[in-house]
């Protein structure tokens, strides 16, 4: 078993780990969409 | 990175972020809304204004049929 340590928010190092993997999907589907979205607006009116 | 998540709490980050992108998801949204040429829901009626960005034109003679 690794170390577990306390910490500042109380997670383990492993409960870090294991959120920062869904935090991190998250973030890269937000980002997907929002491009896209901006593509789309660009096609649409490109505004440079 | 992961060592973000022993520092901040991870239910207090994502309501203070979700407050956040909605906050400024609305507000850009609304800006949007507020121009003639990014407005969607009122048609599109300013091509003309996209492309009056420099100088006015000289005033056209009145279009006849």
């Amino acid at each position: 078993m690794a170390e577990r340590r306390t910490s500042i928010s109380g997670l383990t190092d492993e409960e870090a780990m294991e959120f920062h993997k869904y935090y991190m999907q998250g973030f890269i589907g937000f980002t997907a969409i929002a491009v896209v979205a901006h593509l789309l607006v660009w096609a649409w009116r490109p505004w440079l | 990175m992961w060592r973000i998540w022993r520092l901040y709490d991870p239910l207090r980050a994502l309501v203070v972020q979700g407050i956040f992108l909605f906050s400024l998801a609305a507000l850009i949204h609304l800006i949007l809304l507020s121009t003639d040429t990014y407005n969607w829901l009122n048609g599109p009626n300013a091509r003309a204004v996209v492309m009056q960005k420099s100088a006015m034109p000289p005033a056209a003679p009145a279009q006849t049929k």
